[in-house]
């Protein structure tokens, strides 16, 4: 279809308000999608789709820093994200480092966080990040709430997905660390593997353990068994392989043209002792 | 065909437009011929425009987003006869080969020259990350990129 | 006048700026698809959802009721003729065993049916609406199926022609033998075999193959292609739709990239058919997807090398065996797997018995055709690979194995004879090579003495060096022809119209240094124009290396006639004789100094006196196919825990001769390179158990970005070879051989594996890793 375009879409409505925007997609859920950044919806648009609404002005493009931590528009690019201060003190960096490890620039200078975290492709680096952020998602399904991520990704199977409005990331205390690890196959490539590690380390004690692995090929998830191992522990390098051998075999690794299971089961591990390893070593690095 | 108001290179221009249309179909049909095709994926980025300027996958940007925002074409880049110092050096650096790549390229030079005057190797790679290139093997872009940030710093002590 | 040398070159030898540079940084129209598309037929194309059936009926009805649909071309309505869709000269040596469109189906994507409309959306509409009723046939899914005992016959038809045994599935077979190579393995201290394999790879030029047709005010049929091969493209049309070649114009405006996939005629039959049918323009371009399903591959093979060498070093033997794929149709079955051998066993010719043997052979697969480095570069996988396992085995350093076999300046090898395109080769001496020098650079640049063998640590990263040699050839002697036309004007600016086919490699640019060179002026007073089959003389295209010294010996020939003429128009204005006359600045140049400028010159012969024009065309076949050389050198990091294999830091040493424009040279090879990396690392067409193509799209088929691109170093070691252009040989395609043989014996450098199968994926080098260290725990 690349060559003929979207010619089903007939109309795009930009509802000023997220109850209108809700309305609107409710009220003919297959001829209706969200319009954020929009690629997509350019990619991947059913014929049925005849009606774009299109959420990305629905509030003004920002990070806001408040006592419970950052809130992040859902329309805001990634880019926008990946430059703001505010996400470069984030964590060490954790996030920033992701973003830039996202597609190329290009289409980080569309995509949006919130479609992001919406579409949720099952290689995302971000869902991954929200995942070991203890993010929450800000959504919009008749009234406004926020759901934890981990809560958020495994109760997607509703009929409309609600409307994700914003991010919220929760204050984390100075000695958060976090780090993150993709295998590619080439520097702009999704991740044949992706996974992630956030972990307070306190005199070199683990609490608030986060460990996900995505790209499996199914979507990030967190592996709560590795998590409660290394909590409490200290990082050792003992520790580490432990936890990183009972990672690879907890994960929901399958076969697809992109890689073998056995093989993403190799990765997992090497993944997650890599990322934890960075974590002893301080902030996150950049992977590139 | 929805007639939609479009900022192209410094110009106000009404363009006829259905509302699936992208970027890319649009500027081509209106005679913006250097936004070139190459996958319609945004895999490749030979259809790389600025938007508000920012480089875009042209191919991956819905017309109706576009709207309010200026967009600059690769044509909208020179000034009458004198190039842009990005297409200078290109062409001084033995950077363009078949030129199918090249507005892409450069304008995602243009891109993060305008952010960062003073550009590492490294964020020179990730800034034309997204521009697949099959001639060159990147070496000589890299290059004129540099040479370019160089040239618009105001020379060697720049 | 003086003999021409490197140091007396004025505009020879710098990097002048490519003549269509301006216009493409500027964006300007010069593709074929930048023209106003408002008012054209739209063609789709509907490809096969079988590896192997037979159309038994089409039902188009319900696709012509579609509204704005305006032609729909099944093998019912249009011509029947056998062709091939290589483009090469005639007759060419690839077997004429396809049809526009078939009554049999024989790779997924192969073509059924077009359609042209008004809207893409329509004909896309109509594609959807056309029923067809196949009948499934067995399909025929790799080499060792195709040979198989009983295998399905792909080519059953009684009407195609040029097929080895079409009964057998084999479009080709070549065996030469030098020596005898049984005795010469009886005779040898040390033997080593290796057997290599190659797979799918596309050349995915950024710009798809795209056709832009019409009827001129004369109802003649005007081509705008995106070719390699334009009087091959005028040819091979005509025939195809049984038209005169009179009748058609091709021109090729700028293209966005071949690498060999252009030099093929895939899309001008439908366009022309389209137009002549319906008298309107017409336009085809193939969808990314299109291109990775029915457009053109490099030929998957099985290449097994076999060298026999005496304890002092010296190849004694060697053998080389060739099985290449060469999917649905024959298009350079025959020519790519010559070349194998003929392109890689010349360079070591101390082996006093040599032989080649290979098969093509048909299967249900997507089909390959000439992709840059055209077999050369599958066979130098295994020939390089095992001279590195040589090497270790007689306890030398790869580097002195080389020196010892390789061939030399004022050296032959009875291969140049006996193995040409297809057919017999023609014998040459070997009159430029710097081979020696390109390695001891290479070597000196890498820091061979230092790293080899220290497989150095970084956390999980190894590091290992790797080096392999080559040649490739320049242009095919006694067949390719290139032809160049050049006329003054009377401001003394010149026209140069070549047959000669920029694809991007900037041979417009480097055609126009050398007329200039001989004329005396600069490159901005030559207007170049290629590539128009109404306006230029002939020219085979771009292929085999050949533009540059072909192409670029003709350029020099006609410019040398002009020179000429202009001199003898000179001389009773500057009362000289000829000899004592030379052009330098734009002027005729006498040896007192007196001078009269071109432009003066050509008033007098346009307007005054003895009034003619000055012009002449030459032509140019060449004699012999001078090879380049060239050295790899590669540093690697291999990550012992996932695999992935680095490429740290490349040195590419290359003798090409004199380089006409030293930075289009280097460029020709860093694109070379870059490309070869990723086909030695991370490209390969995945193909599922039915035939499919698993992963159509650049998001999934991982070619090199800017990210992925090492340290990589061209260094042009300069030669002069006396039978060129200005001294220069060829450089378009030796540069692709390079990564996978370097990479590998740089892999096996670092961890002791060797990688016999491409792409080296994190997950195969990590289960050769495994592997070998079950093999090493075992012991």
């Amino acid at each position: 279809m690349e060559d003929v375009g979207l010619r089903h879409i007939q109309s795009i409505v930009r509802p000023t308000t997220a109850d209108e925007a809700w309305r609107l997609r409710t009220a003919d859920p297959e001829t209706t999608r969200f319009l954020g950044g929009g690629i997509d919806l350019v990619l991947y648009t059913p014929e049925t789709v005849t009606t774009l609404i299109d959420v990305s002005g629905l509030s003004r493009a920002r990070v806001s820093a408040g006592r419970a931590g950052l809130a992040i528009s859902a329309g805001m690019t990634l880019s926008a994200v990946l430059e703001t201060p505010e996400i470069a003190a984030y964590v060490g960096g954790f996030l920033r480092d992701v973003l830039r490890q996202v597609a190329s620039p290009l289409q980080r200078n569309v995509a949006t966080i919130g479609g992001a975290a919406m579409r949720a492709h099952p290689w995302s680096d971000v869902v991954l990040a929200l995942l070991v952020l203890d993010a929450e998602v800000e959504v919009f399904n008749g009234a406004a709430r926020s759901v934890p991520a981990a809560e958020f990704y495994a109760s997607r199977s509703q009929n409309v997905a609600p409307l994700v409005t914003g991010i919220r990331l929760p204050q984390r205390t100075p000695s958060t660390r976090g780090a993150f690890e993709k295998f590619v196959r080439t520097g702009f490539d999704v991740g044949l593997l992706n996974c992630a590690c956030v972990v307070e380390v306190t005199k070199g004690v683990c609490s608030r353990v986060r460990v996900a692995v995505g790209g499996t090929p199914a979507l990030a998830r967190r592996l709560p068994d590795v998590e409660q191992v290394l909590e409490g522990r200290h990082l050792s390098s003992t520790t580490v392989g432990e936890v990183a051998s009972l990672a690879a075999r907890r994960v929901d690794a399958r076969d697809d043209r992109r890689a073998s299971e056995s093989y993403r089961r190799k990765l997992t591990e090497v993944g997650v002792r890599r990322c934890l390893e960075r974590l002893t070593g301080g902030g996150s690095e950049d992977a590139r | 065909m929805t007639s939609r108001k479009l900022t192209i290179n410094g110009v106000r221009r009404t363009v006829d437009a259905s509302p699936g249309d992208t970027l890319l179909e649009v500027l081509r049909r209106e005679g913006y011929v250097g936004v070139k095709k190459g996958c319609g994926s945004g895999d490749c980025g030979a259809c790389t425009v600025l938007l508000d300027g920012r480089a875009v996958n042209a191919c991956l940007v819905l017309t109706a987003k576009a709207e309010g925002k200026v967009i600059v074409t690769i044509e909208g880049l020179a000034k009458g006869d004198a190039l842009h110092p990005i297409q200078a050096a290109f062409l001084d650096e033995g950077a363009v080969q078949c030129g199918y790549c090249t507005p892409g390229m450069v304008l995602s030079a243009y891109d993060l020259l305008s952010r960062n005057p003073a550009p590492s190797e490294g964020e020179i790679r990730e800034a034309i990350s997204g521009n697949l290139c099959r001639c060159t093997g990147y070496v000589k872009q890299i290059r004129a990129i540099q040479a370019a940030a160089e040239q618009m710093r105001g020379g060697r002590n720049g | 006048m003086a003999e021409r040398t490197r140091e007396s070159f004025v505009v020879v030898g710098q990097s002048v700026r490519k003549v269509d540079g301006v216009g493409l940084v500027k964006g300007k129209p010069k593709f074929v698809a930048d023209v106003d598309l408002s008012n054209v037929l739209h063609i789709k194309i509907l490809g096969s959802p079988h590896a192997h059936a037979r159309i038994v009926r089409i039902d188009t009805s319900a696709a012509a009721q579609i509204p704005d649909v305006v032609a729909i071309l099944t093998h019912e309505n249009t011509p029947s003729t056998r062709h091939t869709t290589a483009g090469q000269g005639y007759p060419e040596p690839s077997p004429y065993d396809a049809r526009m469109f078939d009554t049999k189906v024989r790779f997924i994507g192969d073509r059924v049916a077009a359609v042209a409309a008004e809207t893409a959306a329509a004909a896309e509409e109509a594609l959807r609406a056309i029923r067809v009723t196949y009948e499934q046939l067995p399909a025929v899914l790799s080499i060792d199926e195709a040979r198989a005992e009983g295998a399905p016959v792909i080519h059953d038809e009684a009407d195609s022609t040029g097929i080895y045994e079409a009964a057998r599935n084999v479009v080709a077979d070549v065996d030469i033998d030098v020596g005898d190579v049984e005795r010469g393995f009886t005779e040898s201290d040390v033997v080593i075999e290796a057997t290599c394999e190659t797979q799918y790879a596309q050349h995915t030029p950024v710009e798809t193959h795209v056709v832009h047709s019409y009827l001129d005010s004369d109802d003649r049929l005007v081509l705008r292609t995106s070719t390699q091969v334009p009087f091959h493209v005028r040819r091979i049309v005509a025939q195809t739709l049984g038209i005169p070649i009179q009748r058609i114009r091709v021109i090729k405006p700028r293209v966005g990239g071949g690498f060999g996939t252009k030099q093929e005629v895939l899309l001008e039959d439908i366009a022309g058919w389209v137009t002549l049918q319906t008298g309107r323009a017409a336009f085809i371009s193939l969808s990314r997807a299109e291109e990775f399903v029915a457009a053109r591959t490099r030929h998957p093979m099985r290449v097994r090398v076999k060298l026999g060498a005496k304890k002092d070093g010296v190849l004694h033997a060697i053998e080389m065996e060739a099985t290449s794929n060469t999917g649905a149709y024959g298009a350079h079955g025959l020519t790519v797997l010559a070349n194998t051998g003929s392109k890689t066993l010349p360079l070591y010719n101390k082996a006093k018995n040599a032989h080649f043997y290979g098969q093509a052979v048909y299967t249900n697969l997507p089909v390959p055709g000439a992709y840059r480095g055209y077999g050369a570069t599958q066979g130098y996988f295994p020939l390089e690979t095992a001279m590195d396992e040589l090497a270790e085995r007689l306890g030398l350093d790869p580097i002195e194995l080389r020196r010892r076999n390789h061939i030399r300046a004022g050296e032959t090898s009875p291969i140049f004879e006996k193995l040409g395109e297809g057919r017999e080769g023609v014998s040459q001496t070997v009159k430029s090579c710097e081979l020696e020098q390109c390695i001891a650079v290479g070597a000196e640049r890498i820091g061979w003495r230092e790293k080899r063998g220290t497989q150095r640590r970084e956390g999980p990263w190894v590091h290992g060096v790797g080096m392999s040699i080559m040649m490739q050839g320049s242009g095919i002697p006694q067949i390719d022809m290139a032809a160049a036309t050049i006329k003054m004007n009377e401001d003394g600016s010149f026209n140069l119209l070549v047959g000669a086919t920029d694809i991007g490699t900037g041979s417009d640019t480097i055609l126009a240094q050398i007329a200039a060179e001989v004329l005396g002026v600069p490159v901005s007073r030559m207007i170049v124009t290629s590539s128009d089959t109404d306006l230029t003389p002939f020219d085979v295209g771009a292929y085999a290396s050949s533009t540059t010294y072909v192409s670029g010996m003709a350029v020099q020939r006609a410019a040398e006639k002009v020179r000429e003429q202009i001199l003898s128009v000179a001389v009773p204005m500057l009362k000289a004789s000829v000899e004592d006359l030379r052009l330098a600045g734009e002027h005729v140049v006498g040896s007192g100094g007196a001078r009269v400028s071109l432009a003066e010159v050509c008033r007098r012969a346009m307007y005054s006196s003895d009034q003619f024009q000055i012009a002449a065309t030459a032509s140019c076949v060449p004699t012999e196919s001078p090879p380049p050389f060239l050295a790899n050198f590669a540093e690697v990091a291999v990550d012992l825990e996932t695999g992935r294999v680095k490429v740290v830091h490349y040195v590419a040493t290359v003798d090409c001769g004199v380089a006409i424009n030293p930075l289009m040279a280097e460029g020709q090879m860093e694109g070379a390179i870059v490309n070869g990396i990723g086909y030695a690392l991370s490209e390969e067409m995945l193909i599922s158990s039915t035939g499919r193509v698993r992963n159509p799209s650049l998001f999934d088929y991982k070619i090199p970005g800017a990210l992925d691109v090492p340290n990589l170093e061209v260094i042009l070691v300069g030669s002069y070879e006396p039978t060129g252009p200005m001294g220069a040989k060829s450089v378009g395609e030796i540069g692709i051989n390079g990564p996978i043989p370097t990479i590998a014996n740089a892999i096996y450098d670092a961890v002791g594996i060797r990688l016999r199968r491409t792409p080296f994926t994190p997950e195969r080098v990590l289960t050769a890793l495994e592997g070998e260290r079950r093999r090493k725990g075992e012991r």
